[in-house]
C-alpha cells in the first residue's frame, strides 16, 4: 500500500465556542464548520458540485479562493477528483446534493474513496425527505443503507446544527472516507448539551428510563424525545438515545439498552432496510435478540408533499414512535 | 540522429520486449489475461517510466514525484511489468498473477508500491487525474499527472466530465494517453460502440491533441517531451496501437482482450518476442 503523505497536525479548533450565528438548518452549520477548518488547516479543500449555496460554502470560496474548486453538476468526477486531491496530502469535502452524490457516484465512492481508503469527507445536504416537495427523484432514503455496506466508510447523521457543526470538525481527526449527512431546508430544534463534546462512534444519552429505550439519528432525535415526553404522560418511561454515528456503531450503548429495558425502537428518516434500524437489528440479533419495533420509510417511494407532513403519513413522528414503543411486548 | 536520442530509442525498444515477455509471463502464472490491451500500451509505458517520468525507485512516495494513473486497469500486468523494470517492484511478483492474497491482480491495486490509485473500474482515473494536477497546482509540488485510458473506456459518460473539469481548471499539469487500439472486449469499436472522431471529441472540449503512432518510440518520446502542448492547456496523446502487438496471434483481436495462456501458448509468443 503506497502511504499516504503525513498529515498536517494543525493548531486546535476554536469551536468550543461556536454558536450558531445564521445557520440554522444542518447543511449550513457544515458551511460554516468548513470556514473554521480552512483557517485552521492549510490542507482543507472543497468541492463544489454547482452547491455553492445549498452547503453555505460561499464565505469559504471567497476567503480561500485557491483551496475551493467548483467541478458543476457532476458528481462522479467530483469523487474521482476528491480521491486524487486525496493522494497528494490534501483533505477534500465533497459538497453535494445525498440523493445524487451516493446513487449516482456509488462506484467512485465505494472504490475511489472507501477501497483506496482515501480521506475525503462527503457533506451530503438534502438527505431523507428534506427535499419532500420535489419528490422521489430528489429524496434520499437508501443513502445510508449504501454507505453503510462500504468498509472503510465512516457514516455519521447529526440530530441539529451544533452537532452538524462538531461533527464537521471532528472528521478532521479520522482517516478514510467520512459520510456526513445533512438535512434541508428544514430548521431541526436543538437537542441536548450545547457544550457537549462530539465524539466520533460515541452516541449521546439524551434522556435516561427503564422502559423502554429509543435510538434514533438525525430529524427523528428530536422526534424521539417528544415521543418520550408523551410516554412519560403515560407512566412510560424512555431513554432516548443520539445514534449520531451509524457507522461504527456504538455497540456498547445499544447492548446496554438491550439490557436494562424491554424493547429497542430505532428511529430514522431512511427505509427501514439497511439504515440505522438495520445497523442495530443485525447487532442484536446476533448478540442480544431483543424485541424490536423500527420506524422510518416502509419498502414504498415516498409521495409528495412537505417533509413534516411526509415524515407524519410514514409514522416518522413522535406520535409514531410512542405508538411502537407502546407496541412492544410488556409495555401496555 | 542525435547519438543520444538513438541509445535512449534501443534501450526503450529492449525495455519494450522485456515488458512483454514479462507480461507472457505473468499471465501464464495466472493461467490467463489481458494480453491484448497490455501489449498496446507496451511503448507507451516504457517511454513513460524509462524517459518522461521524474520518479524516485527507491522512493515510490515522493511527494514530488509525476504520477502516472493506469485507467484502462485490465493493462495491469503491462503496468507491474514496467514496475518491475524500474525496480520499484520485484521480479518475482509476475509469478504471482491472480494467486491468492497476492498483491497483483487483474487491476491495479495500491498493495503493490509504485500503483497511484485502485482502477480498473472504467471511467475513474482521469477524474483521479484531475484531483491529483490541482493538487500539484494547490500545494506547488510541480509534478506532471499522465492518466492513461482505453478507447472502449471512452465510452464511459465520467470522462467527459473529468475532460471538461480540466480544460475549466487549466490543467496544464495533466495529460491523457488514448490507447487507441480500436478493439474492446466484444469487438471493434466501430461495430459496438464508436468513438470516432477521437481527436475531435478532445479538441471539442478544450484539450490540445497530437496523434501518433503509439508503438513507434521516436515519436512516442517526441510527444512526452512536447507536453504540455500548450501552457495552460490538458494534453491528449492519441496513440494509435495495435492491439495484441507483438505476437501476431493475438494481434487486432478481440479474441485476446483476456484469453487462457498455457505453458504451450506461453511458449509460442516467446519465440515471437524474442530475446530480452
Amino acid at each position: 500500500m503506497t502511504t499516504p503523505p503525513p498529515m498536517n497536525t494543525p493548531a486546535p479548533l476554536r469551536s468550543a465556542t461556536w454558536r450558531s450565528r445564521s445557520a440554522n438548518q444542518t447543511r449550513l452549520a457544515f458551511g460554516q464548520a468548513l470556514l473554521e477548518l480552512g483557517q485552521e488547516d492549510p490542507s482543507t479543500v472543497v468541492i463544489s458540485a454547482d452547491t455553492q449555496d445549498l452547503l453555505g460554502i460561499r464565505s469559504f470560496a471567497h476567503d480561500f479562493p485557491e483551496r475551493f474548486v467548483e467541478l458543476g453538476i457532476a458528481e462522479q468526477n467530483a469523487i474521482g477528483v476528491a480521491a486524487g486531491m486525496a493522494t497528494t496530502g490534501l483533505h477534500p469535502f465533497v459538497c453535494a446534493y445525498a440523493p445524487f452524490i451516493t446513487a449516482r457516484s456509488m462506484e467512485q465512492v465505494r472504490n475511489d474513496l472507501a477501497y483506496a481508503r482515501q480521506r475525503v469527507v462527503i457533506g451530503a445536504a438534502a438527505s431523507g425527505i428534506s427535499l419532500g416537495v420535489a419528490g422521489g427523484t430528489h429524496h434520499a432514503l437508501e443513502d445510508l443503507a449504501l454507505m453503510r455496506s462500504l468498509p472503510n466508510m465512516t457514516v455519521i447523521v447529526p440530530a441539529d446544527v451544533t452537532e452538524a457543526y462538531r461533527a464537521t470538525l471532528a472528521t478532521r481527526d479520522l482517516d478514510g472516507p467520512v459520510y456526513l449527512r445533512l438535512g434541508g431546508r428544514v430548521e431541526e430544534p436543538p437537542v441536548g448539551d450545547l457544550e457537549a463534546p462530539f465524539q466520533v462512534g460515541r452516541s449521546v444519552q439524551l434522556r435516561s428510563g427503564g422502559d423502554v429505550s429509543i435510538i434514533a439519528c438525525g430529524a427523528l432525535v428530536s422526534l424521539g424525545l417528544q415521543a418520550a415526553a408523551l410516554l412519560h404522560g403515560e407512566g412510560i418511561e424512555a431513554r432516548v438515545i443520539n445514534m449520531h454515528t451509524i457507522k461504527p456503531l456504538d455497540r456498547d450503548a445499544v447492548l446496554r439498552a438491550a439490557g436494562e429495558t424491554r424493547g429497542i425502537v430505532t428511529a430514522e428518516e431512511h427505509h427501514l432496510c439497511g439504515g440505522l434500524g438495520g445497523a442495530v437489528a443485525e447487532l442484536l440479533a446476533l448478540e442480544r435478540p431483543t424485541y424490536m419495533r423500527m420506524i422510518g420509510m416502509p419498502d414504498v417511494f415516498a409521495v409528495i408533499g412537505p417533509t413534516t407532513a411526509v415524515r407524519e403519513k410514514y409514522g416518522m413522528s413522535a406520535a409514531g414512535i410512542a405508538r411502537a414503543c407502546r407496541s412492544l411486548p410488556g409495555l401496555r | 540522429m542525435d547519438p543520444a536520442r538513438k541509445a535512449l530509442l534501443e534501450s526503450l525498444e529492449g525495455k519494450a520486449r522485456q515488458l512483454r515477455r514479462h507480461v507472457w509471463r505473468a499471465l501464464r502464472a495466472g493461467g490467463s489475461g489481458h494480453a491484448g490491451g497490455s501489449s498496446s500500451a507496451a511503448e507507451l509505458l516504457v517511454a513513460l517510466y524509462f524517459h518522461r517520468l521524474r520518479l524516485r525507485p527507491q522512493e515510490p512516495d515522493w511527494p514530488g514525484r509525476d504520477r502516472f494513473v493506469l485507467s484502462k486497469g485490465h493493462a495491469n500486468a503491462a503496468l507491474v511489468a514496467t514496475l518491475v523494470l524500474a525496480g520499484v517492484v520485484e521480479e518475482s511478483v509476475l509469478d504471482r498473477f491472480y494467486g491468492f492474497e497476492s498483491p497483483f491482480g487483474m487491476h491495479p491495486d495500491m498493495k503493490l508500491p509504485g500503483i497511484e490509485m485502485c482502477t480498473g473500474a472504467l471511467g475513474h482515473g482521469l477524474s483521479i487525474g484531475v484531483g491529483m494536477a490541482l493538487g500539484s497546482r494547490l500545494q506547488a509540488l510541480h509534478f506532471h499527472t499522465f492518466v492513461m485510458v482505453g478507447d472502449g473506456e471512452l465510452h464511459e459518460g465520467s470522462n467527459w466530465e473529468a475532460a471538461m473539469s480540466a480544460a475549466h481548471h487549466r490543467l496544464g499539469n495533466l495529460t491523457v494517453l488514448v490507447d487507441y487500439n480500436r478493439i474492446c472486449q466484444s469487438g471493434p469499436l466501430a461495430e459496438v460502440m464508436d468513438v470516432a472522431p477521437l481527436a475531435e471529441k478532445w479538441r471539442a472540449f478544450g484539450w490540445q491533441v497530437v496523434e501518433i503512432d503509439g508503438h513507434d518510440l521516436a515519436a512516442v518520446a517526441d510527444a512526452l517531451d512536447a507536453v504540455p502542448l500548450r501552457p495552460g492547456c490538458p494534453s491528449a496523446i492519441i496513440a494509435h496501437t495495435t492491439k495484441g502487438k507483438g505476437v501476431s496471434f493475438a494481434e487486432n483481436t478481440h479474441l485476446w482482450h483476456s484469453n487462457n495462456v498455457d505453458e504451450a501458448v506461453y511458449n509460442r509468443a516467446l519465440v515471437e518476442l524474442g530475446v530480452p
